[in-house]
């Protein structure tokens, strides 16, 4: 995603500088000056007129479908057709309306004109709901009074929060840690694997399948707990342990180790990731320079240490920001696992939002921790895009 | 970063920002038309009858089902009666409010109500024509007025449900010799005449998903109500006395007498938070009993087994007497609210059939939708079976009397019971000296 949005705006090359250019080998001072004023005029009525225009077309068609009293699956599938053609059609037509400009200004509003309706997008769905929320977190319980910086104080005094801070911090550093670790090890592994590496690694890669709510699900049948009296365990830890004759144990109320059995959950799930994309990296390595180590008489551990690692560096660097961006809004897990988090103490950031607002009621509140939580996403980002501004300058 | 590509950035962002702008204003305008439609529509002024009256409710299909069956049969009227249960209440009363498409829905809690009331989205029961005194005759004067807001009134009792009910395994208790105890004191003298004779007394489960704790908060609500009585109650509700009252402490501490007794709750206090609370009274089924009480709102026979029989396998006796002359009841219910499209004759000849002793008599019978009816004149016979009639006898009683108090759980604010779950949770592993502790931790909540 982020590579996607770079590109969009580092690739088309020719725009400004060129129109720029061509202005610049006119004669009169005043010309030029008036030319660019309607070259940016035109790029912004052009960026905006023509993807509203198709928006509105658009919106009257679905308005009109909603209301349409015919047979449901028949406007299901006009509303495809119109959607998905829509679509098209809005950019085909773009496209013909730039093609109609002076050539001197095409090269300089194509650009805008396709980014257009990905910025309107953008905009309604993402900058737009943003600064909303940080209005909100300033807000009360309803979103009616101003109320400061009270929901900030709340986040950073009130213990439950505080704890969600400290759990939040160990999902980030152990779910990355240990997905890329066994990952890595797997894929080196399974590197080496003569036969049955297809089949070993879609059984790493599987979990990945499942969704973390149904994965929470399965889990919550592996530390299922019963107390005596109520029927045999079903869970299959407790399984176990009954069948050696031991007494159950209440997984899910073993502070702190329940946070560690919920990063478990994850660890499992985004291992398989981990391995499909270090494994690609590992293949992409040119045979030369393994053989070249080995034949300077480098053992199998240090050709791992020395070359490999290195070499992947940057695969590695990737896999772990996305880790760690996904740790930082796990909810799903912790939500479904934990009979009451606050309870048992297993609350993270995003859990602690979802339920403030779902539960608590307390709108204000909820802004506050989705704000605190963008801040922490931030830096990650920034980190992230920059660090592949500066591997794309080396290349 | 080179100096055509800031200018470039510059570009994106100042179209980025009058793109949020134009969007803005765009939201913006729509919603100053939804309020100041709802504002004037909202009055006094009647809409044409469109033959049709919806009904959106929280109902499962096969309760909705069956209550589509007795409007058919009997509301008497040449419009039709759409019962319209959805598994997304919730989420849909909101949007069909503020849409304007609401006629009525039916709302599990006063809180609720009093929401869509601010909102101006509904119309109050004055606007459509109703008497209050009328209606306070008939549901009693404190349930009519919970969904009281700025002077009006804005839902409509339609159904009504016990809690106090403590439930027991029949034919086993009789033939062990013991009797429904008649006070508190009675109920541990009991529990400790069952542990003598090698039973454990008590199911409990508290655990519900994200939710929790709300079994342990009926237990508290049940004491209070019998400890420090209505007033008390009320007050506290209101948080006009704080959540570690003394009140509310002694109630606390009642509630642990059971919860924290030697050998009285299976698997122990600590591990109730680990039961579900649909699986706590499954021992109670076993043979011979693996617990003799448990205490559950009327809807827990849903989850018995099935081939138990009532009054045979199971049947309850109300929560006994705390306090002399406090036998207050603690009960759950529904209000019908009507949503500005709803303000038509129609809908308001359609409340005043259904909330009238013909139509709920009817609803009664039906064993299907077991819902109880919060008319007072509704009398015993009118029910399926005899728990529905013993129930709906103590109820109107209740009513009548002004001793019936709704769940607290669904009048605090959201946060403060949240926070009341997870401390009761928090009690129950902590142990009888934590009561206080944990009662001060739910009172910081309060906004």
């Amino acid at each position: 995603m982020v590579r996607q949005a770079d590109e969009l705006v580092e690739e088309p090359p020719p725009d400004v500088d060129d129109a720029d250019a061509d202005a610049a080998g006119k004669p009169s001072v005043a010309s030029r000056g008036l030319t660019l004023a309607g070259v940016s005029l035109l790029r912004i009525v052009g960026a905006l007129a023509i993807p509203l225009l198709g928006f509105t077309a658009l919106w009257s068609t679905f308005d009109f479908l909603r209301d349409a009293d015919a047979n449901r699956f028949l406007v299901i599938g006009v509303a495809v057709v119109v959607g998905v053609g829509g679509v098209f059609a809005l950019f085909w037509g773009m496209n013909l309306v730039t093609d109609l400009l002076p050539e001197r200004l095409r090269d300089g509003i194509r650009p805008y004109v396709f980014v257009g309706p990905a910025l309107v997008i953008l905009s309604v769905f993402l900058i737009y709901p943003l600064i909303n929320t940080v209005f909100l977190s300033l807000k009360d319980r309803t979103g009616d009074e101003w109320v400061g910086l009270d929901n900030y104080h709340f986040i950073f005094t009130n213990d439950s929060m505080l704890r969600s801070m400290r759990n939040t911090a160990l999902w980030i550093v152990l779910v990355p840690l240990l997905a890329v670790t066994i990952g890595l090890v797997f894929a080196s592994l399974a590197d080496r694997l003569r036969r049955g590496e297809a089949v070993a690694k879609s059984m790493i890669f599987l979990p990945m399948a499942i969704s973390f709510a149904g994965a929470a699900v399965t889990f919550r049948l592996i530390y299922s707990f019963r107390p005596e009296g109520f029927g045999s365990n079903v869970g299959l830890l407790n399984g176990i342990k009954s069948g050696l004759g031991m007494q159950p144990t209440p997984w899910m109320q073993q502070q702190p180790w329940n946070n560690f059995l919920l990063i478990v959950i994850m660890v499992w799930m985004q291992t398989g990731f981990a391995m499909v994309v270090l494994s690609a990296a590992i293949k992409a390595i040119p045979d030369e320079i393994i053989e070249a180590a080995r034949i300077d008489g480098a053992s199998e551990l240090q050709v791992f240490r020395r070359i490999i690692v290195p070499t992947i560096g940057p695969t590695i660097v990737v896999v772990t920001t996305y880790m760690v961006i996904n740790a930082l809004k796990v909810f799903d897990i912790v939500f479904v696992m934990s009979e009451n988090a606050e309870n048992s103490q297993t609350e993270v950031i995003a859990e602690r939002m979802i339920s403030t607002y779902f539960q608590g009621r307390n709108a204000g509140r909820a802004a506050a921790i989705a704000v605190v939580l963008f801040v922490a996403v931030v830096p990650i980002m920034l980190w992230n895009i920059r660090r592949f501004r500066a591997e794309e300058a080396i290349r | 970063m080179t100096r055509q590509r800031k200018r470039r950035w510059r570009a994106f962002l100042a179209l980025g920002v009058a793109l949020t702008l134009v969007a803005a204003a765009c939201g913006g305008d729509d919603d100053d038309d939804d309020t100041s439609g709802g504002g004037t529509k909202g009055g006094g002024d009647r809409k044409e009858d469109t033959g049709t009256v919806n009904v959106l409710n929280a109902m499962e299909p096969d309760e909705g089902d069956a209550v589509q069956a007795v409007m058919d049969d009997n509301i008497d009227a040449d419009y039709d009666v759409e019962i319209e249960a959805s598994s997304e209440f919730e989420e849909q009363l909101p949007i069909r409010a503020e849409g304007e498409t609401l006629d009525i829905a039916l709302v599990p809690q006063p809180g609720g109500v009093i929401d869509q009331a601010e909102a101006g989205t509904i119309v109050s029961l004055e606007d459509l024509g109703f008497d209050i005194a009328e209606l306070e005759d008939l549901f009693g004067e404190y349930y009519v007025g919970l969904t009281e807001h700025e002077g009006k009134h804005w839902g409509l009792p339609t159904n009504i449900n016990l809690k106090s009910m403590i439930w027991y395994p029949k034919d086993d208790f009789d033939k062990a010799g013991y009797e429904v105890p008649e006070t508190f004191d009675d109920l541990l003298a009991l529990s400790d005449q069952i542990v003598k004779d090698g039973g454990t007394p008590w199911c409990v489960g508290f655990e519900s998903g994200g939710a929790s704790g709300w079994p342990a908060t009926d237990w508290m609500e049940d004491i209070m109500l019998r400890t420090a009585g209505t007033e008390t109650y009320d007050k506290w509700v209101a948080h006009e006395i704080p959540f570690d009252d003394p009140a509310v402490v002694t109630a606390a501490e009642d509630f642990g007498k059971v919860m924290f007794g030697k050998d009285y709750v299976l698997g122990g206090a600590k591990q109730t938070p680990s039961v579900a609370f649909g699986d706590a009274p499954g021992p109670m089924f076993k043979d011979p009993p693996g617990c003799w009480l448990h205490r559950q709102a009327s809807f827990i026979n849903a989850f018995f087994p099935e081939d138990a029989e009532a009054g045979k396998d199971y049947d309850w006796f109300p929560f006994p007497t705390i306090e002399e002359g406090q036998d207050n009841i603690l009960f759950g219910g529904e209000f019908a609210v009507v949503g500005t499209a709803g303000n038509r004759d129609e809908v308001v000849d359609f409340l005043n059939q259904f909330m009238a002793e013909k139509v709920q008599c009817a609803m009664g019978k039906e064993a299907a939708s077991s819902r109880i009816s919060p008319n007072v004149n509704v009398k015993g016979d009118c029910y399926a079976n005899d728990i529905l009639a013993d129930s709906s006898e103590i109820l109107t009683t209740a009513l009548k009397e002004g001793t019936g108090r709704f769940d607290a759980s669904d009048m605090l604010p959201g946060d403060v019971n949240s926070a009341f779950w997870t401390e009761m949770l928090g009690y129950m592993q902590d142990g009888a000296s934590s009561a206080k502790s944990h009662l001060s931790a739910i009172e910081k909540t309060w906004p």
